[in-house]
């Protein structure tokens, strides 16, 4: 979003981030009330195309960041494919955790607490608006916004990863949800503990950029770190916007 | 030895050793602690085990230094772009970002680790020269089978990672790959992996065989963990190895080097790196979940918690399938570089046969059922995967076609990369053709689980890998080390090597289809297989040996062997037309690409032209 000026990159931001706060509340009423899958699924699939293509600026990859292959932009170019070919390989792991659930579960799903499940991903969506602000203050020069809003990014993610291995957890094995229990506590501990874990390292990755950031290691035109852990942000809630789903609407509770 | 002492490679041991303890008593004190039992049979607990290779692995990353750069980038200090090497040998035990360094790294571990895995093959053959237990018991024997089966794997993943790091950037143009320090990284953590592999000989061995199936693997011993635990590890070298060969590709090409005049080594490495970029993830996770089961109880494969030990199959197999064509493209790739060179001709239709590499690689993840036709799965899958099965002839086919039709008429010489090209693609047709009874559910329901399967793909993997990879050593020896590998040796070394591999094979396919199982220790003698049991292992003999004379010849010639400094084999590329051995920058002057790669014997044709200047 280089050439757009800062006011209206954060306007575009807000209203991607309304859209999907729409489609959130959209799917869970879609799944409360209709139990419609294929509904469910094309949800699904809108969210995350909105992230990728806005929140993660997948059309990046094209740009032709010609000239001497030792400038910044043309190694800028060589990380960014980096990235998102890890992001690719990553998301077999997921793909393969939801194909694992659907083969074992199929249409049922644990009984989980919907109000909490609903709360971390309402969590999780905020951090992701806050992360674009964050990125595109960066690239309009604003340090103290980025500040803030990198540190609020933070708090949130922190956050979720409470919310769910702190609370959730605690109120599943309590519902009698165990990991040695039958195979859905298994299932539902496996893909929330690999997403959290995947959380954990964003929160990570954020924090090492935040304080380089007070060091002044970044500026509007060169901040490759920024940027990356940006991006990792998202996906991480992009793997959110499926599980989400896949957990705790789509299926009747066991 | 002080040089050893000081290497990145013996502090790296020395702090695995080091975190190991640490993170085993860690979990020893907690268990402690929560009054669970502290110590196991071999001296720590289950989960200890896990727990310490998984920390040891970490320390032998910190230790090395191979992540000293990352943490300062973490840190916002900046580092330099390059390092310089020691001028000796000490470089190849320490941390080095050069592609070539790593490439021979790569490919010196590949073979002691084939070392390794082919004396494990030699105990468990002696074993099975006649019929009763001789000295073996049943586990030793299925861990040495186990072992034997995983190593080779390895070994080959480090072969092909080991050609591709070398030979990439070179044909390319680019100065080293895109990632130099998570190339250094890939490489190093294979070191740890490797010793959790065989550290699993000690703690109990794994009965299993290669494929790990729960419920087996769910309760085999500590074993199994390490084995779990290596192969995991092993498999991020292989994700992070594709992922930047992908991405050098895509980005240091050389100018002029467009899509279809790019080497078929590289179009074979894209088609590798695409499968081990994705599918192996997968690998990973199944591994995983067998061990989280162990560990925590979780149900996946366990029936009794409403598991699926299908499931794991499927998941398996969605990499290991693919992952064939992960050990035999770069070979094949290998094949048609080398052959034009040999026969002074254009290599014969090379747009398909740059895409047949794509079309095996996309084709291949749809395939992987073929492994679960007696497995209990589905039946309705059956006959979609035979016939996807089938369809990857078609692409393969492409490249006998090729083959043939570039050795066609050309005016052949046979030095001894080139025997190695012509037996690889012998080989590898009779694993090809052996292919598809496998793949026909009638006929498979017969062959499954017999020796005809270990004839037929150890002919794929030795036509696929064994083969090309020597050609590629004694074809690119000389570009290493500025000498040649000495050629009588390596005459020799094929003329041992070649029939003996084919009795083997053969005589394994034959007491396969007359029934001999596969995985057993023992069989009766009254089958009447102890005479062919015999041969098949003096053959394996055999074949031990002529590697034997294969690594004399390569360490003698390190030293000794003729000076070649020039462009031996007269070939077109451009790592030929600098001198040997390659500078530690690769090209001094760029070059750009003016013609297409494989016109040799065309009167005026070129393929590069470098530069005047800088
Ligand atoms: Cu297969």
């Amino acid at each position: 979003m280089a050439h757009t000026n800062k006011p209206e990159a954060l306007r575009l931001g807000i209203t991607i981030f309304i859209f999907l706060a729409v489609l959130t509340v959209l799917e869970f009423v879609i799944a409360i009330a209709l139990n419609a899958l294929p509904l469910l699924v094309v949800v699904a699939l809108t969210k995350a195309g909105l992230v990728v293509y806005y929140y993660m600026h997948i059309y990046k990859l094209q740009d032709e960041s010609g000239g001497e292959h030792d400038s910044y932009a043309y190694k800028t170019g060589t990380n960014r494919l980096g990235l998102w070919l890890f992001l690719l390989s990553d998301s077999f792991v997921f793909g393969g955790l939801l194909v694992s659930r659907f083969n074992l579960l199929g249409f049922t799903r644990p009984h989980l607490n919907q109000i909490l499940g609903l709360g971390v991903t309402v969590v999780l969506l905020v951090s992701s608006f806050f992360m674009n602000r964050a990125e595109s203050m960066m690239a309009h020069g604003d340090k103290k916004g980025f500040l803030t809003s990198t540190l609020i990014t933070i708090i949130l993610g922190a956050g979720f990863v409470i919310g769910v291995v702190g609370v959730e957890w605690q109120l599943a094995a309590a519902e009698g949800i165990r990991a040695s229990s039958l195979v859905d506590g298994g299932i539902f501990y496996m893909m929330t503990g690999m997403h959290a874990f995947h959380v954990l390292t964003g929160v990570i990755f954020l924090w090492i950029v935040y304080r380089n950031a007070r060091k002044d290691v970044y500026s509007a035109e060169r901040h490759w770190g920024v940027e990356a852990a940006t991006v990792y942000w998202h996906f991480v809630d992009v793997v959110w916007i499926f599980f989400y789903p896949a957990l705790y609407l789509i299926g009747s509770v066991i | 030895m002080k040089k050893f002492y000081n290497s990145a490679l013996a502090r790296g041991l020395l702090w695995q050793l080091i975190g190991t303890l640490i993170g085993a008593g860690l979990v020893t004190g907690i268990r402690a602690l929560m009054g669970l039992e502290a110590l196991g049979r071999f001296g720590f607990s289950e989960p200890a085990w896990v727990f310490g290779g998984l920390v040891g692995t970490l320390a032998f990353l910190g230790g090395n230094g191979v992540v000293s750069d990352w943490i300062k980038w973490a840190r916002g200090i900046p580092t330099h772009d390059h390092h310089e090497d020691p001028p000796g040998w000490e470089k190849f035990i320490n941390v080095s970002l050069d592609h070539k360094v790593i490439g021979i790294q790569y490919t010196l571990t590949a073979i002691i680790v084939l070392g390794l895995g082919g004396t494990f093959a030699m105990i468990f053959r002696t074993e099975l020269a006649a019929s009763g237990l001789q000295f073996l018991n049943g586990t030793q024997y299925n861990t040495m089978m186990g072992l034997h089966g995983i190593v080779m794997i390895v070994a080959i993943l480090l072969g092909i990672a080991g050609m591709m790091n070398y030979l990439v950037p070179l044909l390319i143009g680019a100065a080293d790959m895109a990632f130099p320090r998570l190339n250094a990284f890939s490489f190093w953590i294979t070191i740890p992996a490797a010793i959790w592999l065989v550290s699993s000989l000690f703690l109990g061995g794994f009965d299993t065989g290669w494929t790990g199936y729960p419920p087996l693997s769910a309760r085999a011993p500590v074993g199994m963990q390490m084995f779990f635990l290596a192969v995991f590890v092993v498999g991020w070298s292989s994700i992070l190895g594709g992922l930047n060969l992908l991405a050098t590709v895509a980005r240091m090409r050389a100018r002029g080097m467009t899509s279809f005049r790019l080497p078929i080594f590289v179009w074979a490495s894209i088609a590798t790196s695409l499968i081990s970029l994705t599918a192996t993830q997968l690998i990973g996770l199944s591994f995983q979940m067998v061990m989280f089961q162990r560990l925590f109880g979780m149900g996946f494969f366990d029936p009794a918690k409403g598991g699926n030990p299908v499931l794991f199959q499927h998941l398996f197999w969605f990499y290991s399938h693919p992952a064939v064509y992960v050990f035999i493209l770069p070979g094949l790739g290998i094949i048609s570089e080398l052959l034009p060179v040999f026969v002074r001709k254009p290599l014969f239709g090379y747009r398909w046969v740059a895409m047949s590499s794509l079309g095996i690689a996309l084709v291949g993840f749809l395939v992987w059922a073929h492994h679960m036709f007696t497995s209990g799965m589905n039946e309705y899958l059956r006959v979609p995967f035979m016939y996807s099965t089938l369809l990857v002839a078609v692409p393969t086919g492409v490249k006998f076609f090729s083959w043939v039709a570039t050795l066609w008429g050309g005016k052949i010489t046979v030095p001894t990369p080139m025997l190695f090209v012509l037996g690889g693609i012998v080989v590898f047709l009779m694993g090809g053709l052996t292919g598809p009874p496998n793949a026909t559910v009638s006929t498979d329901l017969h062959l499954h689980d017999t020796y005809f399967i270990v004839g037929h793909f150890h002919d794929t993997m030795f036509g696929g890998f064994i083969f090309p990879f020597f050609a590629a050593i004694y074809y690119w020896f000389p570009k290493a080390t500025g000498r040649r590998m000495n050629e009588f040796l390596g005459k020799v070394h094929f003329w041992l090597m070649t029939p003996a591999f084919l009795v083997m094979t053969f005589g394994m396919m034959r007491i396969g289809l007359l029934g001999m199982r596969r995985r057993i220790s023992d069989y009766d003698a009254a089958l009447g297989f102890d005479t062919t049991h015999l041969v098949l292992t003096v053959a394996g003999f055999l074949i031990f040996t002529s590697v034997l004379v294969f690594v004399y010849n390569l360490f003698r010639s390190m030293k000794k062997g003729e000076a070649a400094a020039g462009n031996l084999w007269n070939s077109r590329s451009p790592e030929w037309l600098v001198p040997s051995p390659m500078p530690a920058h690769n090209y001094d002057r760029p070059f750009e690409v003016v013609g297409e790669p494989y016109d040799y014997g065309l009167p005026g044709s070129k393929f590069v032209e470098f530069a005047k200047d800088k």
